[in-house]
């Protein structure tokens, strides 16, 4: 009895010591991987894969190779809409409701032909339509049809000068601090046939949650690049002097500038 | 004493230590990437109605419990999964903290660490497989058709139901299917859905989400590789610690094995009296041609010695495989100096 009791609590002894030590390597390992994590250095070591990512994507990639382009029953049921709330400034509800009428795309910064459309003027360029596929960074992936303006139409109208090196695009949602949205596409992506300012998705008037009036597709990059509620498209050199110069809104929360995995 | 005798090259050293820490990495920081959208589905789209897997919790006037469905059928799995307890009371969050890197739910950090090590990963088992192809190692433990007739053979002496082992290598047939198939199935397979993930590569290859049916469903199948990776790990880990953890660990770190020869049962000087029976029946010889192919054609290429295993220690020595090749293995030591 006394022996079986005694290998019992030796077990229990035993069984305590290693969860113990388990809990502790554990622990200790969070913290370590949690302080490395706070390493101004460490960051930069593991953000040089960013680097490498982009070279060898855009090496192997292209620049006329087209995102997979759906069907119309591929089409999702539920396409979540991420990010900020609409907009709630006054501005924005009124224009709203005079269906645009009042809104305009402001197009300036490196360009020898600073501009402004209306909605009504975007709709009558050339346009594309595209079933496809748009992929969160957080993991899921839903399917719509966009139509809108390419990209490279706005461009060709506004004229870049050479020294402009990415588009930046300002828009009209803010988070609870008030910091406004913004994104930023170099001139690969910028010039991706299946970038367009959509202004219809699934054969209807962009929705209030998807970025209405006007929104951004960017089929090669993750759904955060995809900037809603544009008011403001500016051609510049660089981005450093932009907010907190990273590039983009996530991109100044730490996520990476290049979107493409 | 049993002879030392130099097991594994430098490059094998190296590649294996960097592996298991990419491995490690990659897997926690898999997990807290997948912590930002903790379902899984098939297909190409993710409609929230359609998942296979969620792993997720609900909250009752404050009793927050756990959860994982799969395929419509729910399991409490509070204190595991789904909630974890925090300094500001019972938080949903699918894997622990302190699996996942970073310990906080930061799914940018997490992205950082995973493509960082996935480029340290790729490039490392690239290095180990070109080294190891081309000095003929690899060879040592690939999976033949021969190997899988000795498979049931080789269970049966696992599990103490035959006397003899059917090893006629440095690796028994079930360990080059289990070497074998994380290098055909599961390091393609990963590496293969964890690209067909990103947009811009699915531009550039359609094929990528198409061969697992979709992004979404290449999402699931990394996630399920990596529990594959999980469980070759621990099993590996296992047999480390089974067959002689020190001699295993001082042959990765150093290189150097000692060979437990069974002199006590087997005298190496003479041959197994067991042996020669084998060499004198005529289907007994059919069994015996393919071994000595190998040996003849290890001659050529770097040796390929035909030590014994750890496992001969075991009271059930398999005969006949114990044939001790010291000299050859300072060859391969010799070698490995000169590169």
């Amino acid at each position: 009895m006394s022996k079986s009791n005694l290998d019992l609590s030796r077990r229990r002894l035993i069984l305590g010591a290693l969860q113990g030590t388990g809990v502790l390597l554990l622990s200790g390992c969070e913290k370590m991987f949690n302080s490395l994590q706070g390493n101004k250095k460490f960051l930069s070591l593991l953000e040089s894969g960013e680097n490498a990512t982009q070279s060898v994507q855009r090496l192997l990639t292209g620049k006329h190779k087209l995102a997979k382009e759906f069907t119309p029953q591929d089409i999702s049921r539920t396409f979540k809409a991420n990010g900020n709330s609409p907009p709630i400034a006054t501005d924005y509800i009124a224009d709203a409701a005079r269906q645009w009428t009042s809104w305009r795309l402001e197009v300036g910064g490196l360009v020898k032909q600073p501009t402004r459309f209306s909605l009504g003027e975007l709709r009558s360029l050339p346009s594309r339509s595209q079933i496809t596929r748009h992929d969160c960074v957080e993991g899921w992936s839903a399917i719509a049809k966009w139509k809108g303006v390419p990209l490279a139409e706005i461009a060709r109208r506004a004229q870049p000068t050479s020294d402009a090196k990415y588009v930046v695009f300002h828009c009209m949602d803010t988070d609870d601090d008030g910091s406004n949205y913004y994104e930023s596409l170099d001139m690969v992506d910028a010039n991706h046939p299946q970038t367009i300012l959509a202004y219809e998705m699934n054969d209807r008037a962009l929705p209030v949650e998807h970025g209405a009036p006007l929104r951004l597709r960017v089929e090669t990059q993750l759904g955060y690049k995809h900037a809603k509620y544009i008011q403001k498209i500016e051609f510049v050199a660089g981005f450093k002097n932009i907010q907190k110069g990273k590039g983009g809104y996530w991109e100044d929360q730490g996520y990476e500038w290049y979107a493409g995995i | 004493m049993e002879p030392l005798v130099y097991r594994h090259n430098r490059v094998t050293r190296l590649t294996h230590w960097i592996n298991t820490i990419a491995l490690t990495i990659l897997f926690m920081s898999g997990l807290q990437i997948f912590n930002a959208f903790p379902h899984l589905h098939w297909g190409s789209k993710a409609e929230p109605e359609e998942a296979l897997v969620s792993i997720s919790a609900t909250n009752r006037h404050g009793d927050v419990r756990g959860y994982i469905e799969f395929l419509g059928h729910r399991i409490d799995t509070t204190g595991l999964l789904g909630v974890q307890l925090t300094e500001s009371g019972p938080t949903a969050r699918a894997f622990p903290s302190w699996i996942t890197i970073p310990g906080y739910f930061w799914l940018a950090g997490g992205r950082r660490w995973h493509f960082f090590f996935g480029w340290l990963f790729a490039i490392n088992g690239l290095l180990y497989f070109v080294y190891n192809l081309l000095n003929g190692h690899m060879r040592k433990f690939l999976f033949t058709p021969r190997d899988a007739a000795k498979v049931p053979a080789m269970m049966l002496y696992y599990l103490h139901l035959r006397r003899e082992s059917p090893q006629d290598g440095e690796y028994n047939p079930l360990q080059k299917m289990a070497y074998t198939s994380v290098f055909v199935i599961l390091t393609p397979l990963v590496l293969f859905s964890g690209m067909a993930m990103s947009p811009q590569l699915d531009v550039a290859f359609n094929w990528l989400p198409a061969m697992f049916g979709g992004r979404q469903s290449a999402r699931s199948v990394h996630f399920i590789l990596a529990f594959g990776f999980a469980s070759f790990t621990f099993g590996h880990i296992f047999m480390v610690l089974a067959t002689g953890m020190l001699n295993n660990m001082r042959s990765m770190v150093t290189g150097w094995y000692r060979e437990k020869v069974p002199s006590h049962k087997e005298p190496p000087r003479a041959p197994a009296p067991s042996k020669l029976k084998l060499e004198e029946p005529p289907p007994a010889e059919e069994k015996r041609q393919p071994v000595s192919e190998t040996t003849n054609s290890a001659v050529v290429q770097p040796p390929n010695p035909v030590t014994a295993k750890p496992e001969t220690t075991d009271e059930k020595t398999p005969i006949g495989t114990a044939t001790n090749t010291s000299t050859e293995e300072g060859k391969e030591a010799q070698q490995d100096v000169e590169k």
